[in-house]
């Protein structure tokens, strides 16, 4: 008669334990700023540290894709926890903006960088810019081979060889462009073109490792993901390189990471004072040398060594406002069955 | 010592009627057989009694205390009602000695109790093993032994040897039922078997359409079943065509005493009951004059038991003659075609 | 009536004859209400977002051509999944639990372990292994490899339980071996089956891995992008609807396949216990077969995260931080999986012992979740939290509520498996030895059913552990699980450093699936504990 208690209670009663121990770790801590960020989280965390560091502020950051982070914002509303929103791209906090989500940026902020690199409408500020780029297989491709405009990838010789990802929210701005500087019709015929050519990718990550592996011959991706690709598998993995698209093409286009202040914010002196943090000397240096490969984008900084500077590469002289939230570029994508 | 009484029991699922105003009295210490076929209600009616299951009317009463009626129900933990079903419900995840100390309190599960039940139903070198173990007849002591441990106001059984095979039935039977007569425990046995009922129970009560058709001593329903069809439940019957006169039937076996009171049956046309341990078979040689002893006839078929035979005899009459059953000794079992004369004994019982 | 004997105190009696009949079933019916409440929260959100859209959109959204080709694909990939894992699930289990297989524990084990391994981890294997898999019969392959545990699980339980007189029965009736299994064994044990089938059926339509790993479209890519590349909640909710639809005529189509037979065993006390079948020449083939699926559904991602801690620049020994990500995985997994398995067992126990059209609604409502993207049913708990419950938001106590919703179906199949074990025969006859009814559920009810609440706690918690999309937006800010460091490290390129994570949510999931497999061959077999 020794098998009294089922041994199925102790499990369960610990179990009832941990959930009450969960209960009491419900509570918020106290007047921290929170920042949802949907950039690099390394990236993140040494500018945070940076910044508790120099203004004594305690922040406490959430990650996750932006997107997701974008659409919790969205369904909070004005019950947002988050005081900063931190982004990899800009036609999220287009959207927020859209809703009435964000804060005006502080003007001194604001001037910090190039009018042209912030929301028009003061809603977010410009922080750090990527630069589109190709990458390619150099054993499948000789440097005479490579096109001189992005819109070349659509002609028939690219059959077979491209890989791309067009539901990465790094392409929507790249089709936004060829919309913007050379019209819808022909940004479809684009598209319709790089279909036929290519290979679909979820994700620039996979693009950049398949180029690298040779299964694709090129792709068009940020340069900075075949930067971390090569730190990640050294210089004897990389089978790969980058190319860079003639002076002024809608390829070379640079995706600018913003950050915004949410309306709902009840810190908002803190989070103005991170935003300022983020484009002031000392929080552009840190981007520069956190192997982000991302462009610092106030003046007088410059970009992690090996990068060619950004005034070389004399991008497509598109603002990230003009670009906006990416609709057309995606009714487009819609309608050619691509998303 | 405990009385169960059960009056005008209704209950139905949906829109079956089950159990359609049952009456059952149990006399305390007594054990009581509910024989019927199967789904005539006899399972309902004991999960009625052990409360798991509350009818839609009537009562039930234990030991001077009202299980249910109209405005109490206590629940089966309360009732003191013992409940062996079929095939035991033994716990599959406790040891045989777990399972009869279930409904004991801890202390006395420590004590001598479970170990003086497995001594009692004899399975006590099984203590420690588990159901699956056991065999069926093994599983039905242990059940028995679970049940008793509580000592329960009254015991309900419920098919309890239907699962096992015939020679162990018999075996367990007995011992089942001297250990219930030392227990002096009332007892309600359901069963589909009229032999088990007859040969086991104090008191059988036939259920059928939902109520009880007829109760009493197992000799009484034997001989003395109010209708035809219980006469058949009971056992092989012979109907014989009989005119009623002066307390006697006048049948082509001969007058047969009745056993009914004079003025019970009157005069004219009827059927009489003769069961066919009733009826003599006797061989007769062709030509001697066997008429003056009974009916002619001749064996068709001969079913051989070893301590008794159960013959079907053709009789010789005009219209062709029926077939007629009669149980004999083993030893006088006949070969078919053998040519017989038939008599019968008396008393015999009327039948409408 | 005069002739009753006086009942002795009837009215005080009275009132607790009442609450004592009724506690059991009281206590179900909270559970079960409970559970319905939390699977009809994401279900209300999806309703009252799609209603913000007009029909127009609605339409502009359904009617593309594009959602046809999603749905096709949907379909085709769910269909060959399903029969696929119906096939592996019930023939792994058959051996690992009725033939003499060599190494039967560590299979045991082994073939749960998949669903251990995320998605991505997945496809990160397959990526690196053979970069070129992609489209319809490479999504196939590898959602079968990481599915098919989810018939498994459960039919292994329930062969366990299953009695072998009925299979000696069908033997002695003239029937071979085979036809025996196929219209005796597998009759009894279909409930298992065919639920876990649903959950495959169900998971699929759901299914966004399919899209990451091997670039196959599906239904949910479309609700995808109107998330994340229109931010448009209106527009992804109606889309949902549509999955809501089509899950509702899988669970009525499931009823039919299910049968209305109850599950438990005629008899009601002691079944006959199978012996294990030789397998004799069959040995080879079998331990190659299951090797085969072990290597692919194990073997790949495992390999693969071995061959980035050792080639990756990032790998660096695990930080303290690993040690707080494993904490919070198990603590918030094994609360969750408690919750679910709790509030499985009166969803079950009412479907099954309480027919009516309410319990069995709500026993089939709570498969819902799992045909609903994991984003839709978090955004839903966001939006119901920041507007009625703002103290829980983002607190341990929500992420744990989500899990319980998002595995909820896990547990009830888990459960399902088991619940016909305890036969209301034997409550009543622990009733009838004097045991009120909380008293029987303890000491019998519990422990008959104890391996199949193993098994719905083991596969919630697996679940769990390796959640992703939930855990990202319903964490307490600042808190890691092993997912979301993964996850972090590899959008980084940081595979050497990620590897490590996705290791210890394999490690995690391990435990609860040996101790599964430690207590089915003590329990549910009712052998003696030694």
């Amino acid at each position: 008669m020794s098998r009294g208690k089922p041994p199925i209670l102790s499990p369960l009663l610990v179990c009832a334990g941990l959930l009450l121990s969960a209960c009491g770790g419900a509570a918020r801590g106290g007047p921290a700023l929170t920042v949802y960020s949907g950039q690099h989280e390394q990236t993140t965390a040494l500018l945070v540290a940076a910044f508790e560091k120099q203004s004594g502020i305690a922040v406490s950051v959430r990650s996750g894709d932006e997107a997701t982070l974008g659409n919790q914002i969205l369904q909070e509303g004005e019950s947002s926890p988050a005081d900063v929103f931190y982004t990899e791209n800009t036609p999220v906090l287009e959207a927020l903006a859209k809703r009435g989500l964000l804060a005006e940026v502080s003007a001194s902020t604001l001037a910090s960088v190039r009018r042209s690199d912030s929301s028009a409408q003061r809603d977010w500020v410009g922080v750090s810019a990527r630069v589109s780029a190709l990458v390619y297989d150099p054993s499948q491709l000789a440097s005479t081979q490579l096109p001189a405009s992005i819109l070349e990838l659509a002609e028939p010789r690219w059959k077979g060889k491209l890989g791309f990802a067009p539901s990465e929210t790094d392409f929507q701005p790249l089709l936004s462009a060829i919309v913007k500087l050379d019209g819808t019709a022909t940004a479809e015929r684009w598209l319709r073109g790089l279909q036929s050519n290519g290979r679909i990718y979820p994700d620039n990550e996979a693009v950049v490792n398949q180029v690298n592996n040779g299964e694709s011959a090129a792709g068009p991706i940020n340069s900075y993901y075949w930067y971390r690709l090569r730190d990640e598998t050294g210089s004897r993995g990389t089978h790969s390189a980058l190319h860079y698209y003639a002076p002024g093409d809608p390829g070379d286009l640079v995706d600018v990471s913003g950050a915004a202040v949410l309306r709902a914010s009840s810190h908002k002196a803190a989070a103005q004072a991170f935003l300022a943090f983020l484009i002031s000397r000392t929080g552009q240096e840190t981007i520069a040398h956190s192997h982000s490969y991302e462009y610092p984008l106030r003046p007088g900084v410059s970009p992690a060594a090996g990068l060619p500077a950004l005034s070389a590469l004399r991008p497509a002289a598109l603002t990230p406002a003009q670009l906006g939230d990416g609709g057309a570029a995606l009714a487009l994508e819609q309608k050619l069955g691509l998303l | 010592m405990s009385r169960l009484s059960v009056r005008d029991l209704w209950k139905g699922y949906g829109k079956r009627a089950v159990l359609q105003g049952v009456n059952l009295e149990v006399q305390p210490g007594s054990l009581t057989a509910v024989l019927g076929l199967s789904g005539c209600g006899k399972t309902t009616l004991l999960r009625v009694i052990a409360g798991f299951e509350r009818a839609e009317r009537g009562s039930v009463s234990l030991a001077r205390r009202v299980l249910e009626d109209a405005h109490t129900f206590l629940p089966a933990e309360q009732r003191g009602v013992g409940y062996v079903p079929q095939e035991g419900a033994l716990f599959p995840h406790l040891t045989v000695e777990a399972n009869v100390g279930f409904g004991l309190s801890r202390r006395e599960r420590r004590g001598h109790a479970v170990d003086e039940l497995l001594e009692m139903v004899g399975i006590a070198p099984l203590a420690r093993s588990l159901p699956n173990e056991l065999s069926g007849g093994e599983q039905q002591r242990v059940a028995l032994a679970r049940a008793l441990a509580r000592r329960p106001h009254a015991l309900l059984l419920d098919e309890p040897f239907s699962s096992l095979d015939a020679s162990l039935r018999t075996r367990v039977r007995e011992e089942v039922h001297s250990l219930l007569s030392a227990q002096g425990v009332t007892t309600v046995l359901v069963t589909h078997d009229q032999e088990e009922a007859l040969s086991l129970a104090d008191d059988v009560a036939v259920l059928r359409d939902g109520v009880i058709v007829q109760q009493g001593a197992p000799a009484d329903l034997y001989e003395r079943p109010t209708d035809e069809r219980l006469a058949r439940f009971l056992g092989a019957v012979n109907l014989i065509d009989a005119d009623f006169k002066d307390g006697t039937a006048r049948t082509p076996l001969g007058a047969l005493a009745l056993r009914v009171e004079q003025g019970a049956v009157g005069y004219g046309a009827g059927v009489v009951m003769v069961r066919p341990e009733q009826l003599d078979v006797r061989p007769r040689t062709e030509g001697a004059d066997g008429l003056r002893a009974g009916l002619g006839g001749r064996v068709e078929q001969c079913r051989y038991y070893g301590h008794d035979a159960l013959l079907h005899i053709r009789t010789e009459q005009p219209n062709g003659g029926e077939v007629l059953l009669a149980r004999v000794h083993g030893e006088q079992a006949l070969p078919v075609g053998t040519p017989v004369t038939i008599a019968a004994r008396g008393p015999v019982t009327p039948l409408h | 009536m005069s002739t009753f004997a006086p009942a002795q105190p009837v009215t005080s009696r009275l009132t607790r004859t009442w609450s004592g009949r009724r506690r059991w079933p009281l206590v179900s019916a909270v559970g079960a209400t409970v559970a319905a409440a939390l699977v009809l929260l994401p279900l209300a959100f999806l309703v009252i977002q799609a209603q913000q859209s007009g029909w127009g959109e609605v339409e502009r959204l359904l009617l593309r051509h594009t959602v046809v080709v999603l749905l096709w694909n949907t379909v085709r990939l769910t269909l060959a999944c399903t029969v696929l894992c119906a096939v592996l699930g019930v023939g792994a289990a058959w051996c690992v639990e009725r033939t003499a297989l060599p190494l039967r524990r560590l299979w045991a084990v082994a073939l749960v372990l998949p669903l251990g391994i995320p998605d991505f981890v997945v496809g990160f294997g397959w990526v690196s292994l053979e970069p070129g898999l992609h489209g319809y019969l490479a999504a196939v392959m590898i959602m079968t490899l990481s599915l098919y545990p989810l018939v498994y699980l459960p039919t292994r339980i329930a062969l366990a339980s299953v009695d072998a007189g009925l299979e000696e029965a069908a033997r002695s009736l003239g029937l071979s071996s085979w036809q025996t299994f196929w219209r005796v064994t597998l009759r009894q044990v279909r409930p298992a089956v065919v639920g876990g089938c649903l959950l495959v059926t169900l998971g699929l339509l759901a299914e966004y891995g399919a899209f990451e790993i091997v670039q196959y479209q599906t239904f949910t890519v479309a609700i995808f992008t109107e998330f994340k590349l229109g931010f448009d909640a209106v527009g992804a909710c109606a889309l949902s609807l549509v999955l809501v639809l089509v899950s509702a005529a899988v669970l009525g189509g499931e009823r039919a396949l299910a049968g209305r037979g109850r599950a438990w065993r005629s008899g009601s006390g002691v079944r006959r216990i199978a012996p294990r079948v030789s397998l004799g020449g069959w040995a080879a083939p079998v331990l190659a077969g299951l090797t085969a699926l072990s290597g692919l559904a194990l073997g790949v991602p495992i390999g693969s995260l071995v061959y980035w801690m050792l080639r990756g620049s990032s790998s660096t020994l695990p930080s303290s931080s690993i040690l707080a990500a494993v904490g919070h995985t198990a603590e918030f997994s094994a609360a969750a999986a408690a919750v679910s398995t709790a509030l499985a067992v009166p969803v079950t126990a009412l479907a099954m012992r309480h027919r009516n059209r309410v319990t069995l609604l709500i026993e089939r409502l709570a498969y819902l979740p799992m045909a609903l993207p994991g984003l839709v049913i978090a955004l839903g708990l966001v939006s119901f939290s920041v507007r009625y419950a703002l103290a829980l938001y983002q607190s341990s106590l929500e992420l744990i509520v989500a899990y319980s919703i998002l595995f909820l179906p896990l547990a009830v199949v888990g459960v399902r498996s088991a619940m016909g074990q305890a036969s209301p025969r034997l409550e009543e006859v622990g009733r009838s030895l004097g045991c009120r009814p909380a008293a029987v559920w303890r000491r019998v009810t519990l422990p008959l059913i104890a391996p199949g609440l193993g098994a719905a706690f083991a596969l919630v918690f697996i679940s769990s552990a390796t959640e992703l999309t939930a855990t990202l937006l319903l964490r307490p800010t600042g808190v890691n699980t092993l997912a979301t460091q993964f996850w972090s490290y590899t959008t980084d390129f940081s595979y050497g450093a990620a590897a490590p994570y996705a290791a210890l949510m394999v490690a995690i999931s391990a435990v609860p699936a040996y101790l599964l497999s430690r207590r089915m061959s003590t329990l549910a077999r009712m052998r003696p504990e030694t």
